[in-house]
């Protein structure tokens, strides 16, 4: 079966922050004082650890993840989940990008989402560095490799809520598979 | 039963606009075309009315643009159009197009990158375009595969945006510049998509900017509409008896979608 305990989240595996350290971070990042982290601040602040301009895509997954009211941004309590959340998948990476060069590979990303609980085919990983390699080299790097934890988990959760029986086969007709993709878009 | 995209396209003799930059866009080059477009018939097959009736005249080529037989591509044929004669604009290249590159590509790198090009698209009420529908954009116009587009991928781009704005204030009745739920639906259903009005809704719902009233503006129209083209196409490769029911597994289901989404 294929997705016996896809991968939900990241552990956690660090403590939290103290709030006067994410507080000095927060007010740096947001930029013109609005108390919302923008997309556009949130991507200046971080780095892919490629010296090319963190994911665009990325950051707006991040940030609609933690945005609760649907405000185009976060505020500071809720900076606290994406900073937790963009640590976490730092930690991830790092044990995966053996050699520190900021990007994994595609034996590497395959070790990763099979710890994650995925079971795929090579041919489906050569599929997934084609896509998310932005910077075609083959690898794929940091800001790059969350994305595509995001879409396979959210591709996942909704195939599975139409396998019921989980035998890794769904029966669905024109609207349903459109609605399907559509809310992971 | 089987489909002939150039049906869509009752002009006759006129390729699709999809053949403007050599076809290499595939789907995405050709906006108005219904994604069931050549199958004959209003009412045929799960889908619906799969032809395009009386659209093809009007889309075949956008309002303004060059007329037929202009888009046949580079290779040598002269730009048919009232600039012809305007400077030093490569063949095949949209004059106004080319305006907006010069004056949007600020660093003269010859190619427009993300920001750039959110600096060329705007929406009726002058925001500019969101990342994603910029970067969907730039991912079917970049031929190269770097992440920016030169003059012949911008000017490709403009012809296609063009063609959907014209498409987008037709169905904005009220001209507010968003549609709603249920002109997206009407235009749906112009296009050939037979899906429920529930459908159009939930997809306004889900892109409705918060303490905005309800409705989608061009930018999030033309990610939509293409990504209907793009993800039914997916579904009907699937659908080989047409049946409107796939049976897909998991890893199909992950292909299709990442492959051709975003």
């Amino acid at each position: 079966m294929a997705y016996h305990s896809p991968y939900r989240a990241p552990p956690h595996m660090n403590a939290p922050p103290d709030q006067g350290f994410l507080w000095n971070i927060f007010q740096r990042v947001d930029k013109d004082r609005s108390g919302v982290i923008s997309d556009s601040e949130l991507q200046q602040a971080l780095s892919n650890g490629t010296w090319t301009p963190f994911n665009p895509v990325t950051v707006r997954s991040i940030i609609s993840m933690f945005d609760r009211e649907n405000k185009g941004g976060v505020n500071f309590n809720e900076f606290a989940g994406v900073w937790k959340y963009i640590t976490d998948w730092q930690n991830i990476f790092r044990t995966y990008d053996r050699d520190n060069s900021g990007f994994i590979d595609k034996n590497e990303l395959k070790q990763a989402l099979t710890g994650f609980g995925y079971r795929l085919s090579d041919q489906f990983y050569g599929t997934l560095i084609d896509k998310f390699d932005r910077q075609r080299k083959g690898q794929v790097a940091f800001d790059d490799f969350i994305q595509c934890c995001i879409v396979l988990q959210r591709l996942t959760d909704v195939f599975r809520r139409y396998d019921t029986d989980q035998d890794g086969w769904i029966q669905v007709s024109y609207e349903q598979y459109l609605s399907m993709v559509f809310n992971i878009v | 039963m089987s489909f002939n995209y150039g049906q869509g396209y009752p002009g006759g003799g006129n390729p699709p606009p999809s053949a403007q930059y050599g076809g290499n866009y595939g789907a995405y080059g050709a906006p108005p075309s219904a994604p069931y477009s050549g199958a004959p018939g209003p009412t045929g097959g799960p889908y619906g009315a799969y032809g395009v009736p009386g659209q093809g005249g009007q889309y075949g080529h956008g309002p303004g643009g060059p007329p037929g037989g202009s888009y046949g591509g580079y290779g040598g044929q002269a730009y048919g159009g009232p600039h012809a004669s305007a400077g030093n604009i490569p063949p095949g290249v949209n004059p106004e197009a080319y305006q907006w590159f010069q004056s949007v590509d600020t660093d003269r790198s010859g190619f427009i990158n993300l920001k750039e090009l959110k600096q060329a698209l705007v929406n009726s009420n002058w925001s500019a375009f969101n990342d994603e529908t910029c970067l969907m954009m730039i991912n079917i116009f970049d031929k190269t595969r770097s992440g920016r587009i030169d003059l012949f991928g911008f000017s490709a781009l403009w012809d296609f945006m063009q063609r959907w704005r014209a498409i987008f204030q037709q169905h904005d009745r009220d001209r507010s510049g968003c549609i709603s739920g249920m002109e997206l639906q009407q235009a749906l259903a112009q296009m050939g998509y037979n899906l429920s009005p529930q459908f159009s809704e939930t997809v306004v719902q889900r892109f409705t900017v918060r303490g905005m009233r309800p409705g989608i503006q061009l930018d999030r129209f033309i990610q939509v509409c293409t990504q209907l083209q793009s993800m039914t196409q997916v579904f009907r490769e699937r659908d080989t008896a047409m049946t409107g029911n796939i049976r897909i597994s998991y890893e199909d289901f992950l292909s299709g979608a990442i492959t051709r989404l975003m």
